[in-house]
């Protein structure tokens, strides 16, 4: 006959082995035949040495010993079995007398499992021989499981715990076996989990006050909670440990109920989730931190802000908020590499941080309970992308609160920061909008500081502003203007005008210098409107490819039309001449018409060509070994390097406006031109001056050794087709003032009668 | 039940099944025989001889320890006799044994002689009994 697999059909024997241990040789007989002939597998001994020497060679699954044997009786082996090791949880049957009560009680003394009345009922010993196999397998079952349980907890940092409301309580003491006077039972696990040894006595009041102070009074609050109400029990708790290490422990319990509902106590576990804890924290905070300067990031930011507003709007206090961009940040990026960019960001936020009252961490908990000034926490700056930063005041009481903040910004910008190996000078726009009055959302605050900081930046930078609804309509008018010069180059609505340079004494176009216009509508809108605007957005480059080509195409009409053979000017930003294409782009507008790369001279301020001298000299030196030329416009107004200019490839120097405009008024300027004029002869330039608007300044510039001038008094910057009616009109009838002028030289034939280029 | 004691060489010749039949309980000896239906292990007369080999050792063991008088023996005996005469059907022999028992495990010592005294005789009467099955089924 086969047991029931309960729980491991491996683990139950088909015969089970029964060693049979009997004195009376009659009853040891019988009893061994029935029990062979109900499925069991049976030796037989008839004292009890003789069944412990069994052993030594021969395992049975159960004994069954006569209680009364001569020598070694059923007790003292019994006793004698539990001490072997491999024997200690071995079922054992104890055969007494049916009126031996004696016997029964000592065989429990003696650690026998059970006893059972001598009798010749076989059927009925086979019984509970089989179920004593079956429980001793479900406790060797319980107890594996019980090991592999605590192993479990073991690895997993957790121990299970017991706690019986103390005696006197409804339900109270009965099941408080191994706890401690205040019903509090730890397993081993739980106890490693809270720094103590296995055998340890630790009471609750122990526990709760290994719980650092600020922590414990909340947990306290939450264990008195949850033992009147009966509730579930879930929380994180600190632990200081006896060794000295914090933990971070969860503790989770459910009350546990007697048969007349009263609540008898909890059963639940502790874990050690400091680990799962530390991980979390560092997700947490690279959700909310930015990687590069440990600020909180753009989440994080609108997270506090949101938090900041709520409790103005409840206490009714004013907050600011303030956007900082820095000024010339792409500059260094550019020039010194990223590396350097980063090391500047870090150091700026390290700077903005001394700034405010900056809190890393803000604890949810903390703001609800931390009482009305929690919000003060809130408080600090922030990185929202780039080289943009934000800071928040959760509380001021005015704007001035605000600007002085914004104040101790600028200031703390001013001292060099040493990047890259090198000192830089960074200053920074700051933006500032105020809630109420500024917005009442995070979005209407950043979108307004956003527009006081642009405000900023388009009057000179390196200061702070206050949002206000007039720099708001300038905004949006920008971000109009912004997407139609997007469309304009789509649109056809790009037009070059051009400005002949004359040779005075020959009075002859010598070229001409190409100015663009955006025929916007019945509007043409000026460059000083939309070129800022397009070097901001990026825009300028498509801009400046298009004109190249527009200028090439109308070297082109010109040469089939008079003979033109000199340079259309293109004046291009210095960030066109870092673009490695330039060359390439200059080649196809040239090749596309047909024109030779002389056609196109390009015009670089010399403010643009300083700023960036390293990254532009290899361009230039490409574009003059295929024959572009370079000038340099407004000279005169930066602050060249002489001794780079000696070693420039380039052609031309171009007289800034403003020193011609005051020719013959002040004498320092005749003398700021003649000194351009004899460094210009020195390197062998040429020079050429603009801005000329009447005869007197083109009297002193012709005396002082210019011939080559552009300005109103010679014609204004006109559409090309008008440029050809002027010449035609005005130039070579001679007809205009300057050319009677100029006529005290003797006159060349005019070029455009004479032979066309190829 | 007479208390007449046939004497051993009585018992050895004439031994009529009615005899068996009073000391051997037949549902008692029916259990034994369901142990092995077939008689192919030759069951009954092996615990039947070694009921006789035993009630012989056990015998000679009591009347050793009535004088001088050995509690301890006595009560070995009487427990192992009770159990194994019930095994064989000596329902009889097997209650003496148990009234012996409990007059040593109570201390009525007085009670004890005439309970030793009848337990002798009803053993001779079982182990004839006993032989005479022996030899009816042998």
């Amino acid at each position: 006959m086969l047991l029931p697999h309960d729980f491991d059909a491996d683990a139950s024997p088909e015969r089970p082995k029964v060693l049979l241990v009997d004195d009376d040789e009659v009853t040891l007989m019988l009893t061994a035949v029935a029990l062979r002939e109900r499925g069991f597998e049976i030796s037989e001994a008839s004292s009890g040495e003789q069944a412990l020497a069994r052993l030594d060679d021969w395992a049975p699954d159960t004994i069954v010993l006569d209680a009364l044997m001569p020598g070694l009786d059923g007790f003292a082996t019994c006793q004698a079995l539990r001490g072997l090791a491999g024997y200690e949880n071995m079922p054992v049957l104890m055969l007494t007398g049916l009126d031996d009560e004696a016997s029964i009680t000592r065989a429990y003394q003696v650690g026998a499992t059970d006893f059972f009345v001598k009798s010749t009922q076989w059927s009925l010993l086979a019984g509970r021989l089989r179920y004593l196999l079956r429980s001793s397998r479900t406790r060797q079952e319980l107890e594996r499981s019980k090991s592999k349980l605590a192993r479990a907890q073991d690895l997993a940092r957790m121990g299970s715990f017991d706690w019986r409301r103390p005696s006197g309580l409804p339900g109270g003491a009965a099941a408080a076996g191994t706890a401690g006077a205040d019903g509090l039972t730890l397993a081993p696990e739980a106890l490693r989990v809270l720094g103590f040894g296995p055998h340890d006595r630790v009471s609750l009041r122990r526990l709760v006050r290994m719980v650092p102070m600020p922590e414990r009074r909340g947990m306290t609050r939450v264990l008195s909670g949850v033992q009147t109400q009966s509730t579930v029990l879930a929380i994180d708790v600190p632990v200081l440990l006896v060794d000295g290490r914090t933990r971070i422990v969860h503790v989770e319990a459910e009350p546990e109920f007697n048969e007349h509902g009263h609540a008898v106590g909890y059963t639940g576990i502790v874990q050690d989730v400091t680990d799962r804890r530390v991980a979390e924290d560092r997700i947490r905070h690279l959700a909310n931190f930015d990687a590069l300067t440990g600020l909180p990031n753009r989440r994080q930011l609108i997270w506090r802000t949101e938090r900041a507003l709520d409790h103005a709007r409840r206490l009714g206090h004013q907050a600011a908020m303030l956007l900082i961009d820095l000024d010339r940040f792409k500059v260094i990026n550019d020039t010194l590499g990223h590396a350097a960019g980063d090391e500047l960001l870090v150091e700026v936020a390290r700077r903005l941080r001394g700034c405010v009252r900056h809190s890393d961490q803000v604890m949810d908990s903390a703001l609800d309970t931390a009482g009305v000034r929690s919000h003060r926490t809130l408080e600090a700056v922030g990185r929202l992308g780039g080289d943009e930063f934000i800071a928040l005041l959760p509380e001021v009481v005015d704007e001035a609160d605000a600007q002085r903040v914004a104040q101790r910004i600028l200031d703390a910008m001013r001292d060099p920061v040493w990047v890259g190996g090198q000192e830089c000078f960074v200053t920074a726009s700051v933006g500032i909008s105020m809630y109420p009055a500024d917005g009442q959302t995070v979005a209407d605050l950043m979108r307004n500081a956003d527009v006081a900081m642009y405000s900023v930046k388009n009057t000179g930078r390196d200061a702070s502003a206050i949002y206000s609804p007039m720099l708001a309509g300038r905004g949006r008018e920008k971000l109009e203007l912004e997407s139609a010069l997007h469309k304009a180059i789509e649109r056809n609505e790009l037009v070059l005008h051009y400005q002949p340079k004359i040779d005075v004494r020959s009075a002859r176009m010598v070229g001409a210098e190409a100015l663009m216009r955006w025929q916007r509508g019945p509007v043409l809108v000026p460059p000083a409107d939309f070129i800022p605007l397009a070097e901001e957005t990026g825009l300028i480059v498509p801009l400046s490819e298009w004109a190249l080509r527009e200028a090439a195409r109308q070297a082109k009409v010109w040469g089939v039309n008079f003979g033109f053979a000199d340079s259309i000017a293109v004046n291009l930003p210095n960030r066109m001449f870092e673009r490695s294409d330039l060359v390439e782009t200059i080649h196809q507008a040239v090749s596309t018409y047909g024109v030779p790369h002389r056609a196109i001279q390009l015009e670089i301020t010399e403010t643009g060509l300083m700023k960036d001298l390293q990254n532009v000299i290899p361009c230039l030196h490409r574009l003059t070994e295929i024959g572009v030329e370079i000038s340099i416009d407004d000279f005169g107004t930066g602050y060249s390097s002489l001794a780079y200019l000696t070693t420039l490839p380039i052609s031309e120097l171009k007289i800034d406006r403003s020193f011609v405009r005051d020719l013959g008024i002040t004498p320092q300027s005749s003398a700021v031109v003649t000194a351009i004029i004899a460094l210009a002869r020195s390197l062998g330039l040429r020079v050429i001056a603009e801005g000329v608007e009447n005869l007197r300044q083109m009297e002193v510039l012709h005396r002082l050794g210019c011939t080559v001038m552009q300005g109103f008094l010679f014609s204004r910057p006109i559409p090309p087709d008008e440029l050809e009616r002027w010449l035609q009109q005005t130039v070579l009838p001679r007809k205009a003032p300057w050319i009677v002028q100029a006529g005290v030289e003797q006159l060349e034939p005019p070029r455009s009668t004479g032979g066309r280029w190829p | 039940m007479t208390d007449s004691t046939p004497p051993p060489a009585l018992a050895s010749t004439a031994a009529p099944p009615a005899i068996t039949a009073l000391v051997l309980d037949a549902e008692a000896l029916a259990t034994l025989v369901q142990l092995d239906p077939t008689g192919a292990n030759q069951l009954l007369p092996r615990v039947l001889t070694t009921y006789r080999n035993s009630l012989a050792r056990l015998m000679a063991q009591l009347v050793v320890a009535r004088w001088p008088f050995d509690a301890a023996v006595l009560r070995l005996v009487t427990h192992t006799l009770k159990s194994s005469s019930a095994s064989v059907g000596a329902l009889g022999l097997s209650a003496l044994c148990a009234a012996a028992e409990q007059a040593l495990r109570d201390g009525r010592l007085d009670d004890l002689p005439r309970i030793l005294d009848d337990l002798q005789a009803q053993a001779e009467r079982a182990d004839a009994a006993v032989r005479q099955l022996l030899l009816s089924t042998g």
